[in-house]
């Protein structure tokens, strides 16, 4: 029977998709899916001070760099937390501080380059091992995200797909979520997202037995409870008071197909499983930042789960 | 959109900081003066280290362990708190049994603790205004009286967690207001009475309310001093006051309670402020009680106060048969409101008080929920105790694992079987022993696991080159085993010791012992019965190597 060891949220995060490429042979695992939001959410400008000398703030701490090797340094942990360094001139640094459109393009710029360069690591660790690799990008990755991973030999693009994991279990997948009040780039209607999962459900020969991997989480399962917020953005109540954000439509298409497993992500502290019917709903939830791989390893049984554990990795 | 120093895109999740004025709300409920405050230092007549010191000095060492958690939260956000830490840096075994006895099954000793202060402190006095002094008396002195409470804890308990905690949030801010407006009357009729006013207050209203005797004031302090009540409120030999530390901790150890939920640090700003969230509550009760006591001592009478205490205390521990002359808990609100005979005023201040209580009892179980769930999600318990039942949205199956056990432990307490309310500090033991557990795990950190601690915001936090974290963490652990070795060897080893629940009380050593040893089991029992399954649970904290 297959093994399937499943993470998201990795957002940029190097080490967290080094470990995720790893995952495979540490956990013993047949196939890697990636659930969405690969991309970083900010950059860290690492300031050119004259004479080989860089200036970096990270986590609102000044460091100084006057090596080369300091330098690197540098970059190695601002990637390990999900950032991007980006080298530059102050005058650049002036200019990006004065136009929004050319953050917006360094910000792509940066994450196709990453995706890129993980794409060549996973290539290089796992072609020729048999490993298969999915991943569906999230509400949170750029649209051209999907061009790199479509030109990777051993990842595979499988937004909107069915995929059939082994003879007994077929999988479909998507990155799409509800509205945020973030306004991303993967979003839409709950009435959309219905459709969207709909044209995938009818193409299963067996939806019980088939595994849903969808981004957002069911709404009101547990998996979804995130901390409320004011008008401001700021968590209410200090981040006590928590509310359900994820889709009626995915926990409608699970109620009514009762697939064996749900796939998800979005919300990281929403980590869990959770039962609707009879359907195992997962979150791994993320702790991206601080390099630790939260994920899911989960066995299928014909028409069953053999067992599955959520790890910290 | 930007600054100089980070660029960050629209992406899910990037919310503003919290308020620390919420935060400081919920760690100084956690910390809560009326009802874990005035409860043990009622315990503690027969001291002799001033309390005003004991509460300053040892709130001080506690200042460590709000470093400690506040930089474990920046290390590690929203993890789940003691049980991830743990596991992570001491491993996963060390992890359960020290978050499942100090998250989840002492609290089952709490239950009938929170009970006693719910009669003390909400039931007999509203009851004993209302003029039902017969059910005042009955649900204040009777064991009976003490385990229907607890049940009645335990069904609110339960609807508070079927409400979830958005809700409860609400109500805890409600409370907090609604709490300080009857501190501050109280405060103010305590500071503009006098001692005669006072006792001609308490000679009228205990007697029209609660059955008492006249001359309930003297033979109150007649009873206290034969009670062997002596608690300072100032002063004390240094040694003295030490001494008195490992009670006063039952109530001012816990600003840290909800600080696991705390969410994502970006910087140092964010773990100042989940820093100042606790510290400022911890301070904040500090002043607020020495300005209580010196209030009670003011027009009550320091010497009153504790010879009540002391008549209570003895007749309720059953070193008398002589009943206390107060019928009811020496609660310093219900003698404040003795100032009046007015039942509307006093109705209304000591519903005021009550929210004390009702704002800080919801968070009992809390944590144990979190622990049950993340014990679950890592197949050390079955996965049905993570269910939520879904027309109520209550997680049923945790909810008869706190509940159940709670109801037989409040049983035995109620009734004081195998002397059971003698195990009042187990309480607090329990849970040092896991905050501990954190402290080390905290000291280690920056050596154990350096990738994590270098990535942190916290990093840069030294002093004369050592962490901070694990400088604080040194403080705390001496503080924290200083407690233990007072408590577990206690320095008057002959009956009844001054703790009570040393190697002397047989049964507080089964009930601790037995507690961890069931930790254990089901550690052991799940680990192997996983591994017949084909799950290994040593992998699952492990961390992945990178090739």
């Amino acid at each position: 029977m297959t093994t399937i060891f499943f993470a998201t949220d990795v957002h940029g995060s190097d080490i967290c998709w080094k470990k995720f490429i790893n995952a495979g042979k540490f956990y013993e695992a047949d196939v890697l899916i990636l659930g969405g939001d690969m991309t970083g959410k900010a950059i860290v400008p690492i300031i050119d001070q004259g004479g080989g000398r860089y200036r970096a703030v990270l986590l609102e701490q000044e460091f100084l760099l006057d090596t080369e090797v300091e330098t690197e340094e540098m970059v190695k942990r601002i990637k390990s937390r999900g950032y991007y360094p980006y080298r530059l001139a102050q005058d650049e640094l002036a200019e990006l501080n004065q136009s929004p459109d050319k953050v917006h393009d360094l910000f792509l710029q940066e994450a196709l380059k990453t995706a890129e360069q993980w794409m060549a690591y996973a290539a290089e660790k796992l072609s020729g091992t048999g490993m298969r690799v999915y991943a569906a990008p999230g509400n949170d990755d750029q649209f051209e995200l999907d061009a790199v991973i479509r030109k990777s030999d051993v990842v595979t693009l499988v937004e909107g797909q069915v995929i059939e994991l082994d003879k007994d279990h077929e999988m479909i997948s998507s990155g799409w979520s509800n509205h945020t009040p973030w306004h991303t780039y993967r979003e839409e209607t709950e009435d959309q997202l219905a459709a969207r999962y709909e044209v995938m459900i009818t193409q299963l020969k067996n939806p019980k037995n088939a595994i849903f991997n969808i981004h957002v989480p069911p709404y009101a399962s547990n998996l979804d409870e995130a901390p409320e917020l004011d008008e401001n953005m700021r968590p209410k109540y200090a981040g006590n008071s928590l509310k359900p954000v994820g889709s009626t439509a995915v926990r409608a298409a699970i109620e009514k197909s009762q697939p064996l497993l749900g796939l998800h992500g979005h919300i990281h502290e929403g980590r869990g499983s959770s039962r609707i019917g009879r359907t195992l709903c997962i979150n791994p939830g993320s702790m991206y930042e601080q390099g630790t791989l939260l994920g899911a390893l989960v066995k299928l049984g014909r028409e069953k789960i053999e067992h599955y554990v959520l790890t910290q990795g | 959109m930007s600054d100089t120093s980070l660029f960050i895109r629209k992406a899910t999740g990037l919310v503003r900081s919290w308020s620390v004025f919420d935060a400081f709300i919920y760690a100084f409920f956690s910390i809560n003066l009326i009802t874990l405050g005035l409860y043990i230092f009622s315990q503690m007549y027969y001291l002799q280290g001033g309390l005003v010191p004991t509460l300053v000095i040892s709130s001080l060492f506690i200042l460590f362990e709000v470093i400690i958690y506040a930089a474990m939260i920046a290390v590690m956000p929203r993890s789940g708190g003691d049980y991830v830490w743990q596991s992570r840096v001491l491993g996963g075994g060390v992890g359960f049994v020290l978050a499942v006895t100090g998250w989840w099954f002492i609290l089952w000793l709490w239950v009938p603790l929170y009970s006693d202060m719910l009669r003390h402190i909400v039931i007999t006095p509203i009851l004993g205004i209302l003029g039902a002094q017969e059910a005042a008396l009955w649900f204040g002195q009777t064991n009976i009286g003490l385990f229907v409470t607890a049940l009645i804890m335990l069904v609110l308990v339960t609807i508070y967690i079927a409400a979830g905690m958005k809700w409860y949030a609400r109500v805890q801010k409600f409370c907090f207001w609604g709490g300080m407006l009857g501190m501050l009357v109280v405060i103010v009729m305590l500071l503009t009475g006098s001692p005669e006013a006072f006792k001609a207050g308490l000679e009228t209203n205990a007697t029209a309310l609660f059955g008492a005797q006249p001359g309930v004031y003297d033979a109150t302090l007649a009873a206290g001093q034969a009670a062997g009540a002596t608690l300072p409120l100032t002063g004390g030999a240094i040694g003295a006051i030490f001494l008195a530390m490992p009670f006063i901790v039952f109530f001012n150890l816990w600003p840290n309670w909800g600080a696991t939920l705390y969410g994502e640090v970006r910087g140092a700003t964010d773990f100042k402020r989940n820093f100042w969230g606790m510290a400022a509550a911890l301070i904040g009760t500090v002043v607020v009680g020495i300005i209580l006591l010196y209030a009670i001592a003011h027009t009550i009478g320091w010497n009153f106060y504790v010879n009540a205490n002391g008549a209570y205390w003895n007749f309720a521990w059953g070193y008398t048969d002589q009943p206390a002359p107060l019928p009811v808990w020496p609660y310093p609100a219900l003698l404040a409101v003795f100032l009046t005979t007015n039942r509307v005023i006093q109705l209304i201040v000591i519903v005021l008080m009550s929210l004390w209580w009702f704002g800080w009892s919801g968070t009992v179980f809390l944590s144990s929920t979190r622990v049950i769930f993340a014990a679950a999600f890592d197949r050390l318990l079955p996965e049905k105790v993570a269910e939520i039942e879904p027309r109520t949205r209550t997680p049923l199956y945790a909810l008869v694992l706190m509940v159940v056990p709670s109801i037989i432990v409040s049983y035995l307490f109620a009734y004081n079987l195998f002397n059971f309310r003698s195990l009042t500090l187990d309480s607090t033991l329990v849970i040092a022993v896991t905050y501990l557990g954190t402290t080390i795990a905290a000291i280690l950190l920056p050596y154990l696991k350096k990738d994590l601690y270098n990535a942190s915001p916290i990093a840069k936090y030294k002093i004369l080159g050592i962490p901070l974290i694990t400088l604080a963490g040194v403080i705390f652990a001496a503080f924290l085993l200083f407690l233990l070795v007072e408590w577990i060897f206690d320095p008057f080893l002959n009956a009844p010791g001054l703790y009570g629940i040393g190697l002397q009380n047989k049964n507080s050593i089964y009930f601790m012992a037995g507690n961890y040893i069931l930790a254990l089991a089901i550690y052991l029992g799940f680990k192997y019965y996983r591994k017949r399954s084909g799950i290994d649970i040593e992998k699952v904290h492990k961390e992945i190597p990178v090739e």
